[in-house]
């Protein structure tokens, strides 16, 4: 039940208004807020998103300047000496109807503060109240991340003052959480470099956790407060300190969410907000004195500085490699790394910058919250989840390339594009044309793989169009590859059939390549014969060095070839048959 | 029923309009009085608009940290000035269906932090005029002085660590802490949510009885309500008392239950193994029995004042000559509660707290005065308007939670609580009834009796030279059935038989249970009317007759 009501009339009370310049504003779903007098807001995550852009464009073209200069070959000459160190924190918003401790809906609504409960605004009096249907996408992400699942966690707060934060705290599982001791494997299909082989990184832990609210600045002094995304359920996952590149570290969150995609743990990426990393990073000599810092059970660390809110993979790898080479530089010029943390902004894409160090530190005062029940999770409910779990994308791409016959990168190509629903569609049209009695879909599976990836590819990239299942019906697709294969159309008619097709033509496949007589019908002897020689009486100059025999005789029955399958009709001719009845005639 | 809710109930029998103007009679001796227990009340057409539609007929002040929709809730905080609900609180809106209306909201310490309702933004709570006014007791002063006043016969209040039991005590009335999880915390404010109870004062124990049916419910807007569940197995372990371990009654048993979460008593047929289970007969469990009082060697502190001493030995001498058997025992943890108290209430208080921060309702944010750039967010705020011990609880708080105090604050605390559970689960009679592969204990004792307070209520003069920690002291014989949720009343009883009562003579006697058995205590006390003040005179000459 969504309580408009109380909201507006919350409204009229707490000084919340409407901003009619706000509402005009696409880039964010806000136009309800809360009159705040900004003061320790942080710069990146509430500037217009416009601006940010432009920044970040004209960032990216300084960057590319300063790149030529030769740099890059003295810092990769000093990373023989240094070991990189990162471990990293990944918030996903969990793919539920409702949110983590109130029965506010979790949809996305572009109505500023309409999906709440009082609990959401932490009013007075106003209890947490346990959905348990969040557990659904959180133990499928948790088990799909290889995780044991406790049977009793329990929910804590951490405390901090900040205006997304309604209640002055965020309750999360700090000291007990739902899931431990989980793994992820990267291979170089996941975008690690060859000399990395495949990396199995520890997850330490998975935590059920609530969102905070959306901020948006307004002016100078005002920043706008949508709660609707207050309370919504996160989980986060904390790797290991394991990750030793950038692109290990990018690859590391990629491959994250795509497993949370694969088992319907999360609906938005990062490219969307619904995903966001923290990484921490240290660096050591290979072969100095080990350092003296551990993190999470891993001892010899160096000092770690942790970079926050990261919203995309580019900028995780970039944010690494900026911190890393700082990190190089202070300690190579001997100082030494304060622990602090530090901010990375589109705007300023070279380098991290300081937001508090040690001393500005938050206490979070982790306190287990009195007003919630420990949660216990039944081993027959895990078990369920365990068996009826859907396929992660290693799973997939084993299946693609062992079973459908896809090379490695079209597998990888087909898993990572559109959110999956490309691979949904390339099964649809292998099992149409797959006969049922048949299990075998190698005999389909790298054509198909051919026509969805890279015709169909080409189309989509040419007319800049955005892929949609709908685009052409998977029944379409499969007559018209199956035609292609019974050898009814050929190549160029298949192609001309797949462009009417993406235009928007519904009807079948076999009406459309009568209507527009593309589908072949081979020519007779009789009229290869007659066609041959009515080129012959064209061109007797070439006919003589053909029957000649001469060193250009190859070249000069190929172009008398060109010639017949010029005058003919393409769509009956095969160019071998062709040959065939020229060499008879002129080489008999 | 008591003769208050009698004569609404006769009243209602006889018409409308007679209801009505009950009620608008007792609302014009609330203006009247204009007294400082109250912070806000309906207006007085408002209680003519025929809302009283209950079995019986009263009207009810509510302690200002219950969230009500009509009627402003500020905790007696600057902080939270003009805020209104847009829910009401469970326990507002229980009242409200059996037909009680709420007609004020009471003054109290802010945010439930004092002993004396002193610490109010709104002005002090007394219990009499002038330089002769004695502390009302606190934390929920004003809900007791209504009572005591005469306003109303009942109130509400809530008691964290003896908000209700002391003020009860102070002002010569009832005042009934139930189990921690009976009665719904929903729109309650939290100070300490594991700690915090919903109480009720009463002038008259059958009245306490009565607003405590109405409000022990379950409810699943609190997540710490005790669950329907739960309050059957609390019912079906109170059948327990008196059993030795392993006893059966063995017969097929049909046992009457009062069904949890029902205000109706449900018949609840048991099957042949659980009432074997169970192991007793109805008969058995209906008989009256004489009860086994302890008395804890740990509470008979130096301090305490001799006109306590004096009631509590009377006391305990009526309960003897009432035919129960009066033990000593020890509940060795004593001590340490209180500072265990005072380090978790204030952590937990500190955390519910960061949520006032101006922006979303109570008294707006000042524009003119912003915190530094990059510097704290709200403290400004927070520091101009929360009162002084607010702030020295939410300093406690955030010290004992830091991450360097931890351990040795907040870790410690909570093993002291184990510890006080511990105490008390080892000298009752039952077993506690949540805790499983626990026993009987045939030698144990059903009742704990001691001293509400250590000494009558002071005069506001006197509290006022007290140092805050001196204050904290107040709570010692309150805080530990707090800190083990266990259900506790205060009993007005008669210090000195000898002198006539004055006010400044108000001793409460403070009765303690066993986790869940609230229904048996509140019988109890019922069933030894020598707790009133006649009856006890009576008691006692009887006593003394039989020890000539």
């Amino acid at each position: 039940m969504l309580r408009r009501w109380y909201c507006h009339r919350f409204v009229s009370t707490a000084r919340l208004y409407t901003s009619s310049l706000c509402a005009q504003r696409k880039c964010f779903s806000t136009s309800t807020h809360c009159r705040f007098h900004a003061t320790a807001v942080d710069e990146a995550e509430v500037a217009p998103l416009r601006k940010q852009l432009k920044d970040a464009a004209r960032a990216s073209r300084h960057q590319q300047v300063s790149d030529t200069n030769g740099k890059d070959q003295l810092r990769r000459e000093r990373l023989k000496d240094w070991e990189l160190t990162v471990g990293i924190e990944i918030h996903a918003q969990l793919n539920t109807s409702s949110k983590l401790f109130s029965r506010a809906s979790a949809d996305w609504t572009d109505v500023p503060n309409a999906a709440l409960w009082p609990f959401d605004m932490a009013v007075p009096g106003s209890q947490p109240l346990f959905q348990p249907p969040v557990l659904i996408p959180a133990l499928r992400a948790a088990i799909a991340l290889d995780c044991d699942i406790r049977p009793r966690s329990k929910f804590d707060r951490k405390h901090y003052f900040y205006h997304d934060q309604p209640a002055g705290y965020q309750i999360t599982q700090y000291y007990e959480p739902f899931a431990v001791n989980g793994r992820v494997t990267l291979t170089q299909q996941d975008g690690l470099a060859p000399e990395e082989g495949t990396l199995h990184i520890g997850i330490k832990q998975v935590q059920l956790e609530q969102d905070t609210a959306r901020t948006q600045q307004h002016d100078e002094e005002t920043s706008l407060i949508d709660f609707n995304r207050s309370g919504h359920a996160l989980v986060e996952i904390i790797s290991l300190p394991q990750l030793h590149s950038p692109q290990a570290a990018a690859a590391y969150v990629r491959k994250v969410q795509s497993i949370l995609y694969a088992v319907d743990a999360a609906t938005t990426g990062m490219e969307l907000g619904g995903l966001r990393a923290d990484v921490n990073v240290s660096v050591r000599r290979f072969d100095g004195a080990t350092g003296n810092h551990s993190y999470s059970g891993v001892t010899g660390l160096g000092q770690r500085t942790e970079i926050k809110n990261l919203s995309s993979f580019k900028s995780v790898e970039d944010a690494v490699c900026a911190e890393r080479d700082r990190q190089i530089d202070i300690l190579e010029a001997g100082g030494k790394i304060e622990g602090e943390t530090r901010g990375w902004s589109l705007s300023n894409p070279g380098a991290t910058r300081r937001l508090r160090g040690k001393e500005g530190e938050v206490d979070y005062r982790y306190m287990p919250d009195p007003d919630i029940l420990p949660l216990h999770i039944d081993n027959d409910l895990v078990a369920h989840f365990r068996s009826t779990l859907p396929p992660v994308p290693d799973q997939l791409l084993d299946m693609l390339r062992l079973s459908y016959g896809l090379t490695a990168d079209d597998a990888g190509a087909l898993l990572n594009l559109d959110n999956g629903t490309r691979l949904l569609y390339y099964q649809d049209v292998v099992s149409r044309l797959t006969p049922s009695s048949n299990n075998n879909k190698t005999a389909f599976g790298v054509h198909v793989g051919n026509w969805i990836l890279h015709e169909l590819g080409a189309l989509l990239t040419t007319t800049e169009t955005e892929w949609h299942p709908d685009l052409i019906h998977a029944q379409q697709m499969s007559d018209l590859i199956s035609l292609q294969l019974k050898g009814q159309l050929t190549g160029p008619s298949a192609k001309k059939l797949l462009r009417i097709l993406f235009a928007g033509e519904k009807e079948p496949v076999s009406v459309i390549a009568e209507r527009e007589n593309l589908l072949f019908q081979s020519m007779n002897d009789q009229e290869y014969v007659e066609l041959a020689n009515r080129v012959i009486q064209d061109h007797p100059k070439e006919v003589e060095i053909v029957q000649k025999n001469s060193k250009q005789a190859q070249g000069k029955l190929k172009f008398l070839l060109g010639q017949m399958m010029r005058h003919g009709d393409r769509n009956r001719m095969e160019a071998q048959r062709a040959e065939k009845t020229l060499r008879s005639i002129l080489m008999p | 029923m008591s003769p208050a809710f009698r004569a609404g109930g006769a009243k209602i029998r006889n018409g409308i309009k007679q209801r009505t103007s009950l009620v608008a009679e007792e609302y014009r001796r609330l203006r009247l009085t204009k007294h400082r227990a109250v912070l806000s009340h309906i207006a007085e057409q408002e209680t003519s608009t025929g809302r009283i539609r209950g079995p019986f007929q009263n009207v009810i002040p509510l302690k200002d940290n219950f969230v009500t929709t009509d009627l402003p809730t500020t905790c007696a905080s600057y902080i939270l000035q003009g805020f209104k609900g847009s829910d009401k609180s469970t326990v507002a809106q229980l009242l409200e269906d059996f037909g009680i209306t709420v007609v004020a909201k009471t003054n109290m310490d802010e945010f439930g932090m004092g002993s004396h309702s002193l610490n109010s933004a709104f002005g002090e709570v007394q219990n009499g005029p002038g330089t002769h006014a004695q502390s009302a007791g606190g934390s929920s002063g004003g809900s007791a002085m209504a009572v005591a006043d005469n306003m109303a016969s009942i109130a509400i209040g809530s008691d964290t660590g003896g908000s209700v039991r002391l003020p009860a005590a102070y002002t010569g009335i009832f005042g009934f802490k139930p189990s921690y999880g009976r009665i719904s915390r929903n729109g309650l404010v939290p100070y300490a949510n594991s700690l915090d109870t919903v109480g009720i004062f009463a002038r008259s124990l059958a009245d306490v009885a009565s607003l405590y049916k109405i409000l022990n419910k379950h409810d699943p807007a609190d997540p710490t309500c005790l669950t329907t569940d739960s309050r059957l197995r609390i019912e079906l372990a109170a059948l327990r008392r008196g059993l030795a371990p392993g006893e059966t009654a063995g017969d097929n048993l049909h046992i009457r239950v009062v069904a949890a979460g029902d205000t109706s008593e449900q018949e609840t047929d048991l099957t042949a193994t659980e009432a074997e289970h169970i192991g007793l007969s109805k008969a058995r469990y209906n008989q009256p029995r004489r009860m086994r009082i302890g008395v804890p060697d740990e509470y008979n502190i130096e301090e305490m004042h001799p006109l306590v001493r004096n009631a509590w030995t009377l006391y305990l001498s009526a309960l003897a000559a009432n035919g129960n058997q009066v033990v000593p025992i020890s509940l060795p943890t004593t001590k340490q509660a209180l500072a265990a108290y005072y380090v978790l209430a204030p952590a937990e208080a500190s955390s519910n707290l960061a949520k006032y921060d101006g922006v979303r309702y109570g008294i707006p944010r000042s524009q003119q005065a912003p915190d530094n750039h990059n510097g704290p967010l709200y403290s400004h705020h927070r520091g101009e308007f929360f009162g002084d011990e607010v702030k020295r609880r939410i300093l406690l708080g955030t010290f004992t939670l830091s991450a360097g105090a931890m351990d040795n604050y907040f870790i410690q605390a909570q093993k002291v609580r184990r510890l006080v559970q511990h105490d008390f689960n080892s000298v009752f009679r039952l077993a506690h009834p949540l805790m499983d592969a626990s026993q009987n204990n045939p030698s144990g004792v059903d009742f704990i009796v001691v001293p509400t307070s250590p000494t009558p209520p002071p005069l506001i003069s006197e509290v006022k030279r007290q140092s805050s920690l001196d204050s904290y002291v107040n709570d010692v014989f309150t805080v530990p059935a707090s800190l083990a949720g266990l259900p506790a009343i205060s009993v007005p009883v008669i210090p000195d038989d000898d002198m006539p009562h004055t006010p400044e003579k108000n001793v409460g006697m403070q009765i303690i249970g066993q986790y869940g058995d609230d229904r048996k205590l509140l019988q109890f006390v019922k069933a030894n009317p020598e707790m009133q003040m006649n009856e006890l005179m009576d008691g006692l000459r009887t006593w003394k007759k039989s020890r000539m």
